[in-house]
């Protein structure tokens, strides 16, 4: 019957396209397209950025934006948003550097500075999710005044880690094996868990449905303000996390240390392809937003482009990436 | 319930507060003046008030142009890096042609080219405002030090230049000129011509008011180019308090700004908002860092406090909208 | 209770008595009673119609028995035990599922994830069982005879399809008690058919069905038993065979509308001022039609004909492929309200919040809202005049609002919809669209409504109107264009036109 296997092979050639087509329709595939593209293309352009050291560095840096990123990707998914998290990774470092120089442990001073990240997440989730306030407003009031007390407390300066415990050091700079520095596996760790929470755990599948229709939540008898609430919990620690580590890379607690990093990493999220609406987009392209970015400065710098580039690039290429996300919907 | 013509309640006394917001900020204000001068009786002195004013006109323009954004629903977290680049290219187009004029042009424009930047993206490219701004913002930081690494100087050292913001009209420093003049044309536009009530259109409902024959991507292009005409302007006024143009300066002006109009009222959702609030968010702030600075306390809490106060009227906000909405 | 889909399991099992008795419910909101000593008893394996205009009082009950609202006075019994519900969730658990109109579902999600949304079924160390979704999903479908894909998006699917996908979700937690909605708000004649198969199977399998609607003749197809409630009240509780086309219209609204639709004006003789020639989008096909002066010209179509979409591409709001749209003469520009308007076209929205209302505006705003350029001098508005002519035709139209400084979100449907029909007499039109001008407004305001639209066309107006209420469309029009997918199968005049003749016409 030659007609029909005709048919059938058509059907396969059709369907093996649709698969092709909604690959390319995912983000991620996208994403990942661009990120080769741009690794290869810097591998040309550069001798030095494919390197094990070189591209090992990249995992170190971006790592930190990678953990924050995860915590606020969480919290859009939500329908909600946090841009304090630049000032709380700046204000952890305080505790634990205070405490480790009152002759403290470095669990000590880590446990200090959860405590921070804690308080403050159940502070912003309080006030966006039990009162109802909008959470850029809550965000942005609690960025200025973790900003402000930083300096408060330090008088615009930073203050050394006196006791200089090797172990503070190791957890932001060592590397296993002498090549993967040690907040690429944090982060990597926690991505795979929160992956995990996201698809497999009920109360991932609940942020999913949070976000996207929180009416349709509450009818279903999912607990919206508190999933809410956690989320905001969620996002404060990751970024407490990053601060920690970001702390042991600087040797110290910078007053200064993460301003701005709110908007790399909401910027990062967003290119991911995690909507600002809600209730849509993934960690995996949380982190594929990540690594872009971080590749993408690393390798303009090794093209000796003033860092100033960096920035430049980075603001060009969210509005070309979102503008282009949009486009598409459009025409759907 | 829809159907129900809403029921007449009584409201208790917190909401119904909440409802008068400006008489509540003017209450608050006063209170606040009240305090600070007893705590430091040179909070009246004629410098210092001048002094208040000169602050609050960098805010209040700015500001005006902001509250227009965001009753049409939109914002713009570019202006403090624009602010910063526009003193730079005025002072750079001073020293270059020795022309105040010139330069003064020249700021004004560049704000006003980058308002237009940021209108094209939200409109044409359908950029959520808030992403496109921040992206804007980036791109302004890091291109100003392209620009000049480092501040540019008055090299001809230029009265005019400086009279910007030092001078005075009568007893009136400059600034609060030119403030009052933002001030009071973008009060009359908003309150009284088509144009101010399209605006408020077009931020309460977007498909309504382009079934009713009016262009919203128009208006909100409109509305970014005159926000940033007005961010040129007070960058113009920056540089000049300077005596330079600073490529660090206005780091963080923009949540100054947007603290002050949502402090005033101006509701973060589009469709409500008046420039009085405005008014009134600005100089509230700004008294509140002048009390912080004369009454000796640490200046940290210049930060501090707007973000207690931004929040805080969020929440008033939001209470009265759910008195409304009962 | 994780939901067991085995095929031996029963899908429900059913109670010797009553399967819900509600007596005395009161429910009471700041400032209003909305339920006053309702009673309501549902036995299994019937359907059981709950009736009234809006605002008697019927959504507020089902949210009482979805778990949204708690009762004020009252008791309820569920298969004979006292019961109460504190949330959704409690209801669901003893076996009530209220399907809303709003589809309560995450569209994002797969339909088989949807169904288990309440209870994801979860292994020992509680990760979620995704094959067991997929596969029970799967069965359940099978089993009940719904022909829907249980790996495709939510959002990707028709509305017919989603309200199976809520059914189906009721039945997963073996519900015994399903409540529905206005369920057919949105379906088309096969889909209605089909969704009254599924009703005939769930009373079958002894599932009592409380079947919310004002659609008379749903009614008395697959109803047992009615209630009417009216203004917080129960009125009557009789079985269908009982009642009569006005008995139950009286019972809802307590006086006798004689004539819904009082036409006052002659047979329209006017000049064409509008024509539409081979008018195509995405949706439509090939468009003509012309309509004149003092005339309603009536348009006719199923769900998913393009009667908005026809509505929306005529007055500019939507993009065009080709044709040509001419008012008084002159061509209008495709997808640009703004000469749209100032030739004289206007679209009164189906969708009032989203297209229509500025809710937190004022009643003045919202109603000089495209008439502002006739106050406007040098570009400044004359706030004296704006003020004293939207005073004018407030009163004219009777609209009910404590005063112009009113946010129009405090006023009820049918005042809104005058607010806005105001917004576009104010700018002087030649030609109006109205897209389902009484969708969501109660039968008192419904006739003025018509009134109103009559009058217009009585003053010279071309009404364009899209409606899927055959009473309406036969009541109002001089001449009524059918479609179906996308094209006009028929233009009928006045005298020609019948439901029959329509309903031919528009399954096409």
């Amino acid at each position: 019957m030659p007609q029909s296997a005709s048919v059938s092979t058509f059907r396969d050639t059709n369907s093996a396209r649709d698969l092709l087509v909604s690959l390319f329709r995912r983000n991620e595939t996208v994403l990942l397209l661009c990120l080769v593209v741009l690794i290869a293309y810097f591998s040309f352009a550069s001798g030095s950025f494919f390197t094990v050291r070189n591209i090992t560095n990249v995992l170190g840096q971006a790592s930190l934006a990678m953990i924050a990123g995860i915590g606020v990707g969480v919290l859009i998914i939500a329908g909600e948003i946090d841009v304090s998290i630049g000032s709380l990774a700046g204000a952890v470092a305080i505790p634990l550097v205070v405490i480790m120089n009152h002759g403290g442990s470095l669990e000590l001073g880590i446990a200090g500075a959860l405590a921070l990240a804690l308080l403050v997440g159940a502070i912003n989730g309080y006030l966006a999710a039990y009162l109802g306030i909008n959470s850029l407003i809550v965000t942005l009031g609690s960025m200025f005044v973790i900003r402000g007390g930083i300096y408060l407390y330090t008088g615009q300066k930073a203050i050394p880690d006196k006791q200089g415990l090797e172990s503070f050091y190791q957890i932001g700079n060592g590397r296993l094996f002498g090549t993967v520095p040690y907040p690429a596996l944090v982060a990597l760790a926690l991505l795979i868990g929160f992956m995990y929470l996201m698809r497999h755990r009920p109360f991932g599948r609940k942020i999913y449905a949070v976000g996207g229709n929180p009416e349709v939540a509450r009818l279903a008898g999912f607990n919206v303000k508190r999933i809410k609430f956690l989320c905001f919990i969620i996002s404060a620690l990751l970024a407490g996390i990053a601060g920690i580590l970001l702390s042991s890379r600087l040797g110290s607690a910078v007053h200064v240390a993460g301003l701005g990093f709110e908007f790399q990493v909401v910027a990062a999220v967003v290119l991911g392809g995690v909507s600002l609406a809600g209730g849509v987009g993934s960690l995996f392209g949380v982190a594929l937003g990540v690594l872009i970015l971080s590749f993408l400065s690393n390798g303009l710098g090794m093209l000796n482009l003033a860092t100033e580039w960096q920035l430049v690039t980075t603001g060009a290429i969210i509005i070309a990436a979102v503008g282009f996300d949009e486009m598409k919907r459009r025409r759907q | 319930m829809s159907e129900i013509t809403q029921p007449v309640t009584s409201t208790p006394p917190v909401r119904r507060l909440a409802e008068n917001s400006p008489i509540v900020l003017f209450g608050l204000l006063v209170i606040l003046c009240i305090a600070i001068s007893i705590g430091s009786p040179q909070f009246y002195s004629v410098e210092n008030i001048i002094a208040i004013l000169r602050q609050c006109s960098l805010v209040l323009i700015i500001g005006a142009g902001m509250t227009m954004l965001l009753i049409a629903a939109e914002v713009d977290l570019s202006v403090g890096a624009s602010l910063a680049f526009a003193g730079v290219v005025a002072m750079d187009v001073t020293n270059q042609t020795s022309n105040v004029w010139l330069g003064v042009g020249a700021g004004i424009l560049f704000g006003g080219f980058v308002g237009l930047v940021n209108g094209l993206i939200v409109t044409r490219l359908k950029v959520n405002s808030l992403i496109a701004t921040i992206a804007t913002m980036m791109i302004l930081q890091g291109s100003v030090f392209l620009y000049s690494r480092q501040a540019i100087q008055n090299h001809n050292q230029l009265p005019a230049f400086t009279a910007l913001s030092t001078g005075y009209l009568g007893p009136v420093p400059v600034p609060v000129v030119i403030a009052a003049i933002v001030f009071a044309g973008t009060f009359v536009v908003l309150r009284h011509t088509v144009f101010g009530r399209y605006i408020y259109a077009v931020g309460a409902n977007r498909q309504a008011a382009r079934l009713s024959g009016l262009k919203p991507e128009r208006l909100t292009l409109l509305v970014f180019v005159i926000t940033g005409l007005l961010t040129g302007l007070s960058g113009l006024i920056l540089a000049s308090l300077m005596n330079a143009g600073q490529p660090t300066a206005g780091r963080g002006f923009e949540l100054t700004v947007i603290a002050a109009v949502i402090l005033g009222g101006t509701s973060l959702s589009g469709g409500r908002g008046t420039l009085l609030g405005t008014l009134l968010g600005v100089v509230t702030l700004q008294v509140i860092n002048n009390g912080i600075i004369i009454l000796g306390w640490d200046q940290e809490l210049q930060m501090v406090v707007p973000g207690v106060v931004i929040v805080l009227a969020a929440y008033l906000d939001l209470v009265r909208r759910r008195a409304g909405a009962r | 209770m994780p939901a067991d889909l085995t095929m031996s399991a029963p899908i429900a099992t059913s109670y010797a008595g009553p399967a819900l008795e509600m007596t005395g419910i009161g429910k009471r909101f700041p400032g209003v009673l909305a339920l006053e000593n309702v009673d309501l008893t549902l036995e299994p394996g019937k359907v059981h119609a709950l009736m009234g205009e809006n605002g008697a009082g019927k959504s507020t009950l089902i949210k009482i028995l979805a778990g949204v609202y708690q009762k004020d006075a009252g008791s309820m019994r569920i298969g004979g035990a006292e019961t109460a519900f504190k949330t959704p969730r409690d209801a669901l658990r003893q076996g009530v599922k209220v399907v809303f109109q709003e589809i309560a579902l995450i569209s994002e999600f797969t339909v088989a994830e949807n169904i288990f949304l309440e209870e994801y079924p979860t292994d020992a160390v509680g990760s979620i069982r995704w094959t067991t979704i997929r596969k029970d999903a799967a069965a359940l479908f099978e089993r009940i005879g719904f022909g829907v894909d249980p790996a495709a998006k939510v959002g990707n699917l028709p509305v017919s399809q989603q309200q199976m996908v809520e059914i189906a979700r009721a039945l997963a937690h073996r519900a015994r008690i399903v409540v529905m909605d206005e369920p057919t708000s949105s379906l088309t004649p096969k889909e209605v058919d089909l969704l009254f198969a599924v009703i005939r199977r769930l009373t079958g399998l002894g599932i009592a069905v409380l079947y919310v609607t004002h659609k008379l003749d749903e009614v008395f197809e697959i109803a047992d038993t009615v209630t009417v409630l009216r203004d917080g009240r129960h009125i009557s509780t009789k079985p269908i065979a009982a009642h009569s086309h006005d008995s139950l219209i009286q019972d809802m609204i307590g006086r006798r509308i004689e004539n819904l639709f009082p036409r006052s004006r002659g047979p329209a003789r006017g000049e064409t001022i509008l024509s539409v020639e081979g008018l195509s989008t995405s949706k439509l096909k090939d468009i003509a039609f012309e309509a004149k002066a003092g005339e309603v010209l009536g348009f006719f179509g199923l769900m998913g004909a393009g009667r908005t979409e026809l509505a929306k591409a005529i007055v500019g709001f939507d993009p065009i492929r080709t044709g040509r749209i001419t008012i008084g003469g002159k061509r209008l520009a495709p997808h640009d309200t703004r000469t749209g308007v100032s030739l004289g076209i206007g679209l009164l929205t189906e969708d009032r919040k989203s297209e229509g209302l500025m809710l937190e505006l004022p009643v003045l705003q919202n109603t000089s809202l495209a008439a502002l350029g006739n106050f406007a001098r040098s570009g400044f508005v004359d706030e004296g005049s704006e003020r004293s002519a939207v005073q004018e035709f407030v009163d004219r139209f009777r609209v009910k609002t404590p005063s112009l400084n009113q946010p129009i979100k405090n006023l009820s449907g049918g005042n809104q919809q005058k607010v806005l029909l105001a917004r576009w007499l104010m700018r002087g039109l030649k030609v109006i669209v109205v897209d389902e001008p009484t969708r969501g407004i109660d039968v008192g305001a419904k006739s003025e409504i018509f009134a109103l639209i009559d009058r217009l066309a009585g003053e010279g107006l071309a009404v364009v109107m899209m409606t899927s209420e055959m009473p309406e469309l036969l009541g109002l029009s001089d001449r009524i264009a059918v479609m179906a997918e996308g094209r006009i199968t028929k233009i009928l005049n006045r005298d020609e036109a019948t439901q029959e003749a329509i309903l031919n016409a528009a399954i096409g």
